[in-house]
Order: structure tokens, then C-alpha cells, then sequence
């Protein structure tokens, strides 16, 4: 790593720092902590929510499993964009609406039962881990490349997964979701032009992206393999044409017809699940706004997903031809092909910025890593501090006490996440998934997508859902994916086990029909009516609006007086 | 009653209002799915969808994969969210004056 790699990461890094230390809260109020005072305008959550959302998996790992699949990597991208309509259709309003400080609050709540609460926890704890361990292992793969050495005697990896850590866990600690927000709004822009700079880059250098992909399409598709501690080219075969070779434009080259159904699934069911994304929405001040934002977050991840989807296509067609030209491509590179796919940006911003462009990619995967961190970390606080410390272990505490129940969670979530990325060794893992960042990011998803989206979903349009009922929908759904999962890596990732690896098709209905039959035979709480018109009436945001409409007027008014004091004069 | 004295909505106007949204949200979701599952279904029982041309070298399929599907995503979750929103106005809260009117009549 040289002086401009350098100056570009620790200048990027020291903004995004200072704007959280600077607008941290200064009080002392879990609602301040963990929802920013509930005053998130739309354009700003929805960017805080991009920057929470699109993490390592989607900077580094949409690009690296187009590179290495093809079509069949595109559909991450598909599945990571599309997971907002259903959140949009069924989850964002009736969240905001009835407006509580995490899931299991919200859980909770509903269905008045505080066994919900804590089995939610469980499950959303569980989802937090599975989401945290891909995003130190990012870490650590962009340290790796982008300054190649260790500190201390560690190796780049894990001088990167713990740098990265201890970085971040000190901003949400102290920064509280106020703090979490800018940044990630911020982390989002930055992330978003580093992305924009580079397509215009590769376009400006005369890509033809359709022209890419058809002749990427006209070959047989190789790949990397380690043989014998030799590395070579091989042949992916088609999975859905036996005994022939998958192409880049074709669908076959990680999926088989059903596994391209259930890697869809599970990453459009598991959104709504997701933890750290669903309490950004606690932080709009209307449920009409938590819509709209949703609204804004479409659009944004559409040109995200775009762009990526490009770029990673672009790095399968540039990077062979410019070996020649830039000899540090060798060691990276199988006979024009990179060993790790979560190269293939960092690499492009090297070829078409040098080492000031390599700084910015790898400083933009290490945002994208570090505002998801965050987004977790926080949502691992509210969960710990709020529904298990404020509500069980010590429900006399003080805002004070809670707040910093809050930042002890906070480190030590981060400390087990770093500790699990750490025992995992990205090379060896390499050969067997497309990418190991986007794959591990999907077991997060058909986690929440099996056990909490379809719990969520019914206890927000069925009335008759009840707190036994979401016990056993939860339960049932985790249970099924993970057994399911565990079932698939025992047979492998062909045929049955494609579907098997992402459970979400099967364990999302199963919890569902669970949750239905045992509401059936129980009982409702009882002040469902209270809770029905706290969370689909609109009279709340009514007076919010009306508020804020009388003192937009008032301010009007008194710069009309003041105007007139003023010709008076 | 829920909100604000001045603001409420009554348990009839809500469940109406409920069953509406109901129905427009799953009426969207299956456009949804049906889209979302087309585009990879169509590889499998359609060779010109995977194989024929369209923008320079992009098969029909890589096209709704790489562009089509976020624009249709952004699109139908706009359309979703107005008529939600208009539903909601027009089912909810009855006639709502706006206080800045009702201040300058006063």
C-alpha cells in the first residue's frame, strides 16, 4: 500500500469519525440511543437504511458472484433489491405505527407476551451473529489487498477483522443511533460514488457492457482451483444441461433450476427479518414517511445493484487483457482469472485510478462493512439493553444504566463476531462457495426469512395471531433452516441440497402454517383493539402532521412579523 | 381511540380500512412474485430467453436481471405506496382541516 492508497483510506475514515463524534447525543435517553428522538427525515433514512443495508456482500460480494457465476451471481443482486417490496407491501407502516424499540419489543407488545420477547431475542441475536461474521471476514479479505501487511506480528487478515471491530464498536458505542445515522447516510453517498466513479471510469476507458457480456457468453466459463497446491483454470460445469459447460450469460453456473428459485426466496422473505435494517424504521416520524422511505430505498438499491452487477461483468472482461500492462496482476490472477472474487472491484479501482483509485474502493467495501456492523451492533444493544436488561434483569433502571447496558452489549457482540470471523480462513473456503461473503450473508437471510418474516407478517394483518402461536412459528421456522442447512452441507449443494442450502422455500410456509394452527387454538390478547388501531390508525401521524404543519406556520409567521417590524423601522 | 384527543379513528373505520390494505398489498405481492419468478422461470421452458439477443449481447434474461427487475421493483412499490397512502386518507380521520387555514380565519 503507498501514500495515496493511505491518505485516500485514513481521510475518508477520519470524516466519517469526526461526523459521529460530533453529532452524538449529548443526553442520556435510551429513545435518543436507540432511535435518534424518532425525527429521520426520508431522504436521510433511506440513506442510512442503504448504508446499513448494502454491506460487504453487496459492494464486494454482488460483483464478486457476477465475476465468478455470471447470471447466476446476478441474481444476489436481484434477490438483496427485491427483498424491500415485501417490507414496503406488509412490514414498514404497521412497524412504524405501532412504534416500540426493536422486534422483540415489537413482538412483544402485540402479542402482550414477554416469552415472544425473549424468544425473539434469541432468534434476532442468532440473525445479528450470522450477519456480523461475513462482514469481519469482508474486513479482514479488504485489509488483506488493500495494505497487505500486519500489525503486531498478525497476519493482514486479522490486523483487518480486528482494526475493523474495535474501529467501529468505539462509534456505536459512543455515537448511539443518532451518530449510527449520519454516518450510515453518509457511508451510504460515499459508498454510492465510489461506485459511480468507477462505472464511469470502465465506461470512459470504451467497456461495451452489452457487447462484455456476449463475448464473455461465447466461451465456456473457467474458474480458479486449487489442485495439489497448484492453482489452474477449470471448466464450471453446467448444472442445468449435464455434461456441458456453464457460459456467463446463462443461468447453470451455481444453480440448478430449483436452486435458483430458493436463493430468491430466501434473500426477498429474509429483508423483512432483518434486525438492524427493520429498527431503522422505529426511527421515521410517521408510518407515511417509514412508506415513502421504503419508496426512496427501491430506487436507490435498483442503481446500487446496477451498478454492480456491471462492474462485476466488467471485471470478468477487462481484467485478462490487462495483465500485461500491470504485472502486480499475476500474483492475484490464474491466467488473467483472480483467485478470490472479492478482488474484482478493488482490482478495477487500482487499473483505472492507481493507488489513490485501489484507497477509495477498498475504503468504500470498508464502509459498506463498517455502517453494517454498526446497523447490527445497534440493534444487538437495543435488543440486549431494552428487551432483556430494561425488561428483565433490571426494570428500575435508569436511562443512564440502560444506555450503557446498551454500549456493554454493543462490545461484546463485536468481540464474539471478530472472535468467529477470525477462525475462519477465507482461502479454504474459497474453491467452494462463489463467494464466501455474499454466501454467508444468505444464511442471515433464510435465518430471519424462516423464522421471523412469516411470524412478522401475520402478526401485523392477522388479527387472531397469538403470542403461543409466534413462539411456535419462531421456533419451527429457525429449527427448519437450520437443520435444513445443516442437512445440505452434509449432502452438498447439488440438486436437493441447492434447496436445502437456502431453506427459506420451505421452512418460511412451514413456520407459517405452524403459527396459524397453534393461534387457532389459542387466545388473542386482550386489548386487541387497542393494539389494531395503535398500529393501523392513523391518527398519530395525523397530529404529527398537524404539528409540524402549525410550526412551519408559526415560523412563517414570524419571520412575516418580523419582516414588517423591520419596513416599520 | 388512538392519537392525539383531536385525532382518532374509531375500530370500524380501521378494520375497513385494514381489509383494503389487505388486499392491495397481496394483489401487488403476486404481480411481485410473478415477476420475480418469471425471470428465472422462463430460462428454464424458454431457450430464446436465455440465449436470444436484445441489447447489444444481452440475452433477454441477463437484461431483466442487470436493469429490468430494479426499475420494475421501484415502480410497482411507488404505485403500492400511493394507493396505500390514498386509501388511508380517504378511509381514515374523516375531513381534516388545515390548522393553517383555520388560523388565518381566526
Amino acid at each position: 500500500m503507498n501514500t495515496a492508497s493511505l491518505v485516500v483510506l485514513v481521510s475518508l475514515l477520519i470524516i466519517v469519525g469526526g461526523l459521529a463524534l460530533a453529532i452524538r447525543p449529548r443526553g442520556v435517553s435510551t429513545l435518543d440511543f436507540y432511535l435518534a428522538g424518532q425525527r429521520v427525515g426520508v431522504a436521510t433514512n433511506a440513506s442510512a437504511i442503504c448504508g446499513d443495508y448494502f454491506s460487504a456482500a453487496s459492494f464486494l460480494g454482488v460483483a464478486a458472484a457476477v465475476y465468478v457465476s455470471g447470471l447466476d451471481g446476478v441474481w444476489y443482486a436481484t434477490g438483496f433489491a427485491a427483498g424491500f417490496v415485501p417490507v414496503l407491501l406488509f412490514v414498514a407502516t404497521p412497524l412504524r405505527r405501532f412504534g416500540e424499540f426493536s422486534i422483540p419489543d415489537f413482538l412483544g407488545r402485540r402479542l402482550a407476551s414477554d416469552r415472544v420477547r425473549l424468544v425473539a431475542v434469541g432468534v434476532v441475536q442468532l440473525i445479528i451473529l450470522s450477519y456480523l461474521v461475513p462482514q469481519a471476514v469482508g474486513s479482514g479479505i479488504t485489509w488483506q489487498l488493500l495494505v497487505g501487511q500486519g500489525v503486531g506480528g498478525l497476519s493482514p487478515y486479522v490486523t483487518g477483522v480486528i482494526i475493523s471491530t474495535a474501529a467501529i464498536t468505539g462509534l456505536v458505542a459512543f455515537g448511539g443511533m443518532r451518530g449510527t445515522t449520519w454516518t450510515q447516510a453518509v457511508q451510504f453517498l460515499l459508498l454510492l460514488a465510489a461506485l459511480v466513479w468507477l462505472a464511469i471510469a470502465v465506461l470512459g476507458s470504451g467497456f461495451n457492457y452489452g457487447t462484455a457480456v456476449a463475448d464473455l457468453a461465447a466461451e465456456p466459463l473457467v474458474n480458479p482451483v486449487n489442485v495439489d497446491g497448484q492453482w489452474e483454470l477449470a471448466t464450471t460445469p453446467n448444472r442445468l444441461e449435464a455434461e456441458s459447460s456453464a457460459s456467463f450469460g446463462e443461468p447453470g453456473a451455481r444453480y440448478g433450476g430449483l436452486g435458483q428459485f430458493a436463493l430468491i426466496i430466501t434473500l426477498v422473505m429474509g429483508t423483512a427479518g432483518l434486525p438492524h435494517v427493520m429498527n431503522r424504521y422505529f426511527t421515521s416520524p410517521t408510518g407515511t414517511a417509514a412508506r415513502m422511505t421504503t419508496v426512496w430505498v427501491l430506487g436507490l438499491a435498483g442503481l446500487f445493484y446496477a451498478l454492480a452487477v456491471m462492474l462485476g461483468t466488467a471485471a470478468r472482461a477487462l481484467i485478462p487483457t490487462a495483465v500485461d500492462e500491470h504485472p502486480w496482476l499475476a500474483e492475484l490472477t490464474v491466467d488473467g482469472v483472480l483467485r478470490v472474487p472479492e478482488h474484482a472491484l478493488p482490482v478495477l479501482g487500482r487499473m483505472y485510478g492507481g493507488e489513490a483509485g485501489l484507497g477509495l474502493v477498498a475504503t468504500g467495501a470498508l464502509i459498506a462493512v463498517m455502517s453494517t456492523i454498526a446497523g447490527l451492533l445497534l440493534a444487538s444493544a437495543a435488543s440486549w439493553g431494552h428487551d432483556v436488561y430494561e425488561r428483565h434483569i433490571n426494570p428500575q433502571a435508569t436511562q443512564r444504566q440502560a444506555v450503557w447496558a446498551g454500549r456493554a452489549a454493543v462490545v461484546v457482540v463485536s468481540f464474539a463476531s471478530a472472535g468467529l470471523a477470525l477462525g475462519l480462513r477465507p482461502e479454504s473456503l474459497t474453491a467452494l462457495l462463489p463467494s464466501i461473503v455474499a454466501t454467508m450473508v444468505t444464511w442471515a437471510f433464510a435465518l430471519a426469512g424462516s423464522a421471523l418474516t412469516p411470524v412478522f407478517i401475520l402478526a401485523i394483518w392477522w388479527r387472531r395471531t397469538t403470542a403461543a402461536g409466534a413462539v411456535a412459528g419462531m421456533v419451527v421456522g429457525a429449527l427448519a433452516a437450520v437443520a435444513m442447512f445443516v442437512a445440505g452441507a452434509v449432502i452438498g449443494d447439488r440438486g436437493l441440497g441447492e434447496m436445502l442450502m437456502t431453506p427459506t422455500i420451505v421452512a418460511a410456509p412451514l413456520a407459517a402454517a405452524v403459527t396459524v394452527l397453534v393461534s387457532r387454538r389459542t387466545q388473542v390478547p386482550e386489548d386487541l383493539e387497542l393494539l389494531w388501531l395503535k398500529m393501523h390508525g392513523t391518527a398519530a401521524d395525523r397530529h404529527a402532521m398537524r404539528l409540524a404543519r402549525l410550526t412551519i406556520a408559526g415560523v412563517d409567521r414570524q419571520r412575516k412579523d418580523r419582516g414588517t417590524g423591520d419596513a416599520r423601522r | 381511540m388512538n392519537g392525539d384527543a383531536d385525532e382518532h379513528d374509531t375500530p370500524a373505520e380501521v378494520d375497513a380500512t385494514v381489509r383494503t390494505l389487505r388486499r392491495v398489498a397481496v394483489g401487488y405481492f403476486v404481480v411481485f412474485l410473478v415477476a420475480i419468478g418469471g425471470v428465472p422461470g422462463l430460462t428454464l421452458v424458454l431457450d430464446w430467453w436465455s440465449q436470444g439477443r436484445l441489447i447489444g449481447g444481452m440475452s433477454p434474461s441477463f437484461v431483466m436481471a442487470a436493469f429490468g427487475l430494479y426499475v420494475f421493483f421501484f415502480v410497482i412499490g411507488l404505485a403500492a405506496a400511493t394507493l396505500s397512502t390514498a386509501v388511508e386518507s380517504r378511509m381514515l380521520g374523516g375531513p381534516d382541516e388545515d390548522p393553517t387555514e383555520e388560523a388565518e380565519h381566526q
